[in-house]
């Protein structure tokens, strides 16, 4: 709304300029232009067409006459545009009137432009491909609609233009160049910024609508010349067709949207039903704490007494019951990996061109499901890896072709099930890790002495190291200081592990291995006198009763426990959280050996008590600066569990060595 | 002049209606408080409480409220009383207060739960000055009821506030 006033405020400036400039106006006719011009873009922004057809007839007028009377002639066209200002209410405000339609259209955009995306790239692939034009070719005509019923005029014009394009290709009067789809894309962004624009309007944030590309209708309307071998004798009746159908007009296709696009959306209303993920979390929680209500009441002892077979066959009923529910309420979580997947093909496709590497990307297990947020959080660090590969693991044609492989590289996305995890797959054909260049630059970077024996492993693990990029140059598509170990941070936030493995001349790949879910841990419940803490089971190695030569102290402060070889640094639990435990004898207790950013370390506890699938809640901002602790959890007995937060309670004995 | 000083002296001075209604009242000690209803969840026995580590000593630590994880402090450590043992009058008052990030439900330790009661503009007084240190900005006044006094907190300062700022101040 502001922006709208300002719009009006910059009218009457103009207005109060032409008074005081007089007849001088004439010689500065291109700054009065680029002033109404201004004033154009801004109405287009706020979706007063009414003002920028306005400015535009404005700007042609005085182009044409300006030699006449100028002074006339702007006067003119100014009131017309204040009245235009004046009439005309702004988008923004009948959309406030509704911002729940405008958020589902947001939603639904966003699903229609991701899907086309990956329909373009098909089509790009095999232009022949009549399914995928059609595919793009209706979900264009769908935004239109929709676009069209919340009078949203740019996107209707864009989504149109586009449109009446892929009207003539559908009509095989042209075949769909890399170029054109070029074009296409870029439209495609153009919409999905609008529509950043229009969630930001809608939370009351700050936000200026993307700048209106005026080149980029003309690009639109231009790609049926784009074509490329089509044959010569159809080239005049092709010339003929886009002459006649020109650049369409808006008003003659409006009619036609209703049917079609109103029938789509019922048919996809009908497969899924929209659900605040709040809601839905707070279903998978209750489900969670079902199953833990249900094990306390089997357990509980007063039933054990009772032997009756009906009990006991209706208990068993209940528990199946309990445990389907908290099955279904966990996979209502989860999406599949395949739209993240797609976006991934684009980013491919982009910067295989930008770097002049053909690359074909492949995915394997689209339909693969994982829990909505770790999908969500994953496109960072996967994007960065994708860029990585592009950027340094492809050699280019000439030198993959001095190495006797196919010119195009061949890039592998893979999502797959394996022993309770997903694992994703990233791996590229190309020169793979040079672990001399990555053992010189580790040295030089002080993160090893040189003098250790590494495995080749090992060296490869030296990527995920902090402070390390090997980008000989910096690029602007990666070596940007965000290295690999910040990719590492990310999937451990999300309790996965990235693994590297490469082969010389042959290629890298990178392993992802993730939990299907965030909402559920393995946990490993450990004793510490009388209080009970919970490790997670992803970061455990192994676990060991130590013996008396098994620990060293250090200065008699810091301790050190030998594990297979290697000195490993102990954490006594007790101490760190100040509780007295059964015996100070470490032999009497057991050792637990974790790893968190390839850092190894003991942890002390007293005794084991047993393993647990448990719901992770937070424990609220009161206890949010609780070093060590990551959260709360229900333990079997109703009792709350506090599960260690591994990495704080490491890094924080670190920094209380250095006092 | 009058309403200068007024607006100098912030809280409870103006609020005479608005802190009318019913309270909850407690003991503690040998003093009796009161805190509005309205920010009452639910009233417990005492039962097995999770310590938190590297928390102030009120803080005892977590319960388990039906699958909720809510946090519970010690009122009479938190106002600088002497610890006592819990008995079977010793409660667990559910409270819901106004945190960072919306509301979230906290529990305080009482030494038990005396009764609700409605309190008219009339029965509240603002508190007497005593100087800073030992009103803090909780109090909302006191009330006299059948010759009793009875103080009112307002949970929310008393929680969040002070508790946050202390956890952060113990942190740094």
């Amino acid at each position: 709304m502001p922006r709208y006033v300002e719009l009006q405020q910059r009218v009457e400036d103009l207005a109060l300029r032409l008074v005081l400039a007089g007849t001088d106006s004439r010689e500065n006719v291109d700054n009065w232009i680029e002033a109404i011009g201004a004033i154009h873009n801004g109405a287009v922004c706020e979706g007063a067409t009414e003002a920028a057809d306005a400015a535009t007839a404005l700007i042609a007028t005085i182009q044409e006459g300006g030699a006449t009377d100028p002074a006339r002639i702007l006067q003119d066209g100014i009131s017309r545009l204040q009245q235009a200002l004046g009439v005309h209410q702004p988008a923004e405000a009948s959309l406030a009137q509704d911002p729940e339609l405008l958020s589902d259209f947001i939603l639904e955009t966003r699903e229609h432009l991701a899907s086309l995306e990956s329909q373009l790239l098909v089509l790009e692939r095999d232009p022949s491909n009549v399914e995928a034009l059609h595919a793009i070719f209706r979900s264009f005509h769908t935004v239109k609609g929709l676009a069209g019923f919340l009078e949203l005029r740019e996107i209707q014009k864009v989504a149109h233009e586009v449109e009446s394009v892929l009207d003539l290709a559908r009509n095989l009067r042209f075949t769909v160049s890399p170029e054109a789809i070029d074009v296409i894309l870029l439209s495609g962004d153009y919409l999905k910024g609008w529509l950043d624009h229009l969630e930001s309007v809608l939370q009351k944030q700050p936000s200026r609508c993307p700048d209106p590309d005026p080149n980029l209708l003309a690009r639109i309307a231009a790609i049926p010349s784009l074509q490329l071998a089509t044959p010569p004798g159809s080239l005049g009746s092709l010339a003929a067709a886009v002459e006649q159908k020109g650049r369409p007009q808006l008003t003659e296709a409006q009619p036609s949207l209703p049917s079609e696009t109103a029938g789509e959306i019922r048919r996809a209303e009908a497969k899924a039903v929209k659900v605040d993920t709040a809601k839905l979390d707070y279903l998978v929680d209750m489900a969670g704490e079902m199953v833990i209500a249900e094990t306390l009441v089997r357990h509980d002892p007063e039933l054990a007494k009772v032997k009756s077979p009906r009990l006991q066959r209706n208990l068993g009923q209940l528990t199946r019951i309990t445990g389907e529910l908290q099955r279904t309420a966990m996979a209502m979580r989860l999406v599949p990996i395949g739209p993240l997947f797609r976006r991934m093909a684009r980013l491919v496709r982009d910067l295989s061109r930008q770097f002049g590497k053909p690359v074909t990307m492949e995915t394997e297990g689209d339909e693969i499901e994982l829990d909505r947020t770790i999908v969500e959080e994953l496109a960072d660090p996967l994007m960065h890896m994708v860029r990585n590969s592009m950027d340094h693991g492809f050699e280019h044609p000439d030198a993959r072709e001095a190495a006797g492989k196919p010119l195009a590289g061949r890039l592998l996305l893979k999502a797959q099930h394996l022993a309770g995890q997903v694992v994703i797959e990233l791996s590229d054909d190309g020169r793979g890790l040079n672990r001399e260049k990555i053992l010189a630059k580790a040295v030089e970077k002080g993160l090893i002495s040189g003098e250790e024996n590494l495995s080749e492993n090992e060296i490869s693990e030296l990527i995920f190291k902090p402070g390390f990029s090997t980008a000989a140059q910096v690029t602007d598509v990666s070596g940007r200081g965000v290295g690999m170990d910040v990719v590492r941070r990310h999937i451990e936030k999300l309790r996965g592990r990235i693994e590297v493995r490469s082969v010389t001349g042959q290629g890298t790949t990178f392993l992802l291995k993730l939990p299907l879910t965030l909402a559920i841990i393995d946990g490993l419940v450990v004793g510490v006198g009388a209080e009970r803490y919970i490790v997670p089971l992803f970061s455990i190695h192994e676990i060991f009763r130590p013996k008396a030569d098994t620990i060293w102290t250090v200065q008699e402060r810091a301790e050190m426990a030998l594990v297979r070889g290697s000195l490993v640094p102990v954490l006594r639990l007790y101490r760190k959280f100040g509780v007295v435990p059964r015996s100070e004898d470490p032999t009497e207790g057991v050792l637990v050996l974790a790893e968190v950013e390839s850092q190894r370390f003991c942890l002390l506890v007293d005794e084991l008590i047993g393993k647990q699938e448990i719901v992770i809640k937070s424990l609220g901002e009161t206890f949010a600066g609780a070093v060590g602790i990551a959260g709360g959890a229900i333990l079997g007995d109703g009792r709350v569990g506090l599960i260690l937060d591994l990495d704080r309670l490491f890094r924080d004995k670190t920094g209380d060595a250095a006092h | 002049m009058p309403s200068i000083v007024a607006e100098s002296q912030p809280a409870p001075v103006t609020l005479g209606d608005a802190r009318s209604g019913k309270y909850l009242t407690f003991q503690l000690g040998r003093e009796e408080f009161g805190i509005r209803v309205l920010k009452v969840r639910e009233i417990m026995g005492i039962l097995e409480i999770t310590a938190v580590p590297q928390t102030p000593s009120h803080v005892k630590g977590v319960v388990n409220l039906r699958g909720k994880v809510v946090p519970v402090i010690d009122l009479r450590l938190k106002f600088g009383l002497p610890a006592a043992e819990y008995t079977q009058r010793t409660c667990i008052i559910v409270t819901q207060i106004n945190g960072e990030s919306g509301n979230i439900l906290m529990g305080v330790i009482v030494d038990g739960v005396s009764e609700v009661l409605s309190l008219t503009p009339s029965d509240i007084e603002d508190t007497p000055d005593f100087g800073e240190e030992i009103t803090g900005n909780y109090l909302l006044g006191l009330a006299k009821v059948k010759g009793k006094v009875k103080i009112l907190l307002d949970i929310d300062r008393v929680l969040s506030a002070q508790d946050l700022h202390h956890l952060k101040s113990m942190l740094q």
